[in-house]
């Protein structure tokens, strides 16, 4: 009577874990333990799969505790109970709290006053990580060289905040960030010169023909275009049109020139025009 | 009497030969076909922003996400991280490799039984170096352990995606299922 007693109760907790049921939480977050709940007895075994997590390990039915470095991992997870049946079930693990910001800011280097020109792209993960994808606002700022910092918030959707901006008039160093609550990342830009404004040459005979140089080459806004910045002198005599290519040194270009005959000396930077010189027929 | 049976025999046996070799060549050619067949993917750009998708970064996209999935099939089913290089990098591909190492860790293997991908573009940088997509993927996952298959499901489940530029492919750099995502 006893051994039938037995083995009827080892059927019954047998049957109860091959049709347990699994219940999850109805809300978890990555990094944070929680419990899930079978309503079988018995031994069976345990699985938990998620995006880069395999858990396997011998239960006892009842509740099974699932520890916080289990399931760091934003997304779906399959908890797995096995005895003679394998019952399955899906939950979601949810980003845990905004705490860090990866910035893109293009580009590193910026012509001055280009409206648009610089763009910086936000996206907000948790500690583990994970893309956190409720909305959050991200305030993103601006620190010119000179003048006041310039500030701006968005609100991320599905983790991504961006922003546009035109770069500062003067030249310089430039620095873009973004910040949510206590962090913040930064980057530089460093702003450049734009094209070259009101570009004009002169003309000074020298020992070997004439010598055309540059007035001090800026842009619009006052900034040295950078030394290094090619200069075209073209020049138009009895024999011919003739280019050439000069590099800024300390802010200014300069050529010798042959001229035979009255002759015409343009000048072009980029896209840029200068002046023109007529000259009357100096050797 | 002998030699026509023999004869018979004879015909018997390379009719045989000749069966055995279309077998064997059809089974080799499916295997191969499944060794190189790509999930379907479709992408639709309509509502993307800030930038708009050029068709030749379409185009680009579809393919390399469509490689992607399937290194990352083949990663999974023979444990293999190098397979990742390919097409993953950043936290996608970090997920991956701990995850195959779990797999080998464990003894329990998942297999993707790929069938099609729709994508939705919805983010693309102003400047070209990023884009983050929805997937609503077909796929079959069947779960082992060992010999054994433990779990084995059909379904539709969504991916948030992001993918930034490499060298000469886009490479997956984030890959999350998720419940919903808003467009």
């Amino acid at each position: 009577m006893r051994t039938r007693l037995t083995a009827l109760l080892v059927c019954f907790l047998f049957v109860a874990l091959a049709q347990a049921e699994l219940r999850p939480p109805a809300q978890a977050t990555a990094g944070t333990p929680f419990s899930i709940v079978s309503s079988g007895a018995g031994e069976g075994t345990f699985y938990l799969i998620g995006p880069a997590q395999i858990s396997k390990r011998k239960v006892n039915g009842g509740e099974i505790s699932v520890q916080g470095d289990e399931v760091e991992q934003a997304g779906t997870y399959t908890a797995i109970l096995c005895a003679d049946q394998c019952t399955a079930v899906h939950f979601y693990v949810r980003p845990a709290q905004a705490s860090r910001l990866s910035l893109l800011v293009h580009p590193s280097r910026v012509p001055v006053a280009a409206p648009n020109a610089i763009s910086a792209v936000a996206f907000v993960f948790d500690r583990f990580h994970n893309l956190v994808l409720s909305p959050q606002k991200v305030d993103f700022k601006v620190v010119p060289p000179e003048g006041a910092a310039i500030s701006q918030s968005k609100t991320s959707a599905n983790g991504t905040a961006w922003i546009r901006l035109t770069s500062a008039r003067k030249g310089g160093p430039a620095k873009v960030g973004a910040s949510i609550g206590d962090v913040a990342e930064m980057r530089v830009v460093q702003q450049v010169a734009s094209d070259a404004c009101n570009l004009r040459i002169k003309a000074i005979p020298g020992p070997k023909g004439i010598s055309v140089e540059t007035d001090p080459v800026r842009d619009c806004s006052g900034n040295f275009v950078p030394d290094g910045t090619v200069v075209s002198f073209t020049k138009t005599d009895s024999s011919g049109k003739t280019t050439v290519d000069a590099p800024i040194k300390r802010g200014v270009a300069r050529v010798e020139m042959a001229v035979s005959g009255p002759a015409r000396i343009s000048v072009a930077s980029g896209v840029v025009n200068g002046n023109e010189l007529s000259l009357g027929g100096a050797r | 009497m002998k030699r026509l049976a023999m004869t018979i025999l004879r015909r018997l046996a390379l009719l045989l030969a000749a069966g055995l070799i279309i077998v064997c060549f059809s089974f080799l050619q499916s295997q191969i076909h499944a060794a190189s067949a790509l999930p379907r993917v479709e992408l639709n750009a309509d509502n993307v922003g800030p930038r708009a998708i050029e068709e030749l970064t379409s185009k680009t996209i579809t393919r390399d996400y469509a490689n992607a999935w399937k290194t990352m099939a083949d990663a999974l089913d023979n444990n293999r991280v190098d397979l990742l290089d390919g097409y993953f990098t950043g936290f996608a591909k970090e997920k991956l490799t701990q995850l195959i190492a779990q797999q080998k860790q464990s003894g329990v293997r998942i297999h993707y039984d790929d069938g099609a991908h729709k994508l939705d573009a919805l983010f693309y940088s102003p400047s070209g170096d990023a884009m983050q997509l929805r997937d609503r993927a077909q796929l079959g996952i069947e779960v082992r352990d060992g010999g054994k298959v433990i779990h084995n499901e059909q379904g539709n489940v969504q991916y948030l995606v992001l993918m930034t530029p490499g060298a000469d492919r886009w490479l997956v750099r984030d890959l999350v299922t998720t419940p919903e995502v808003k467009p």
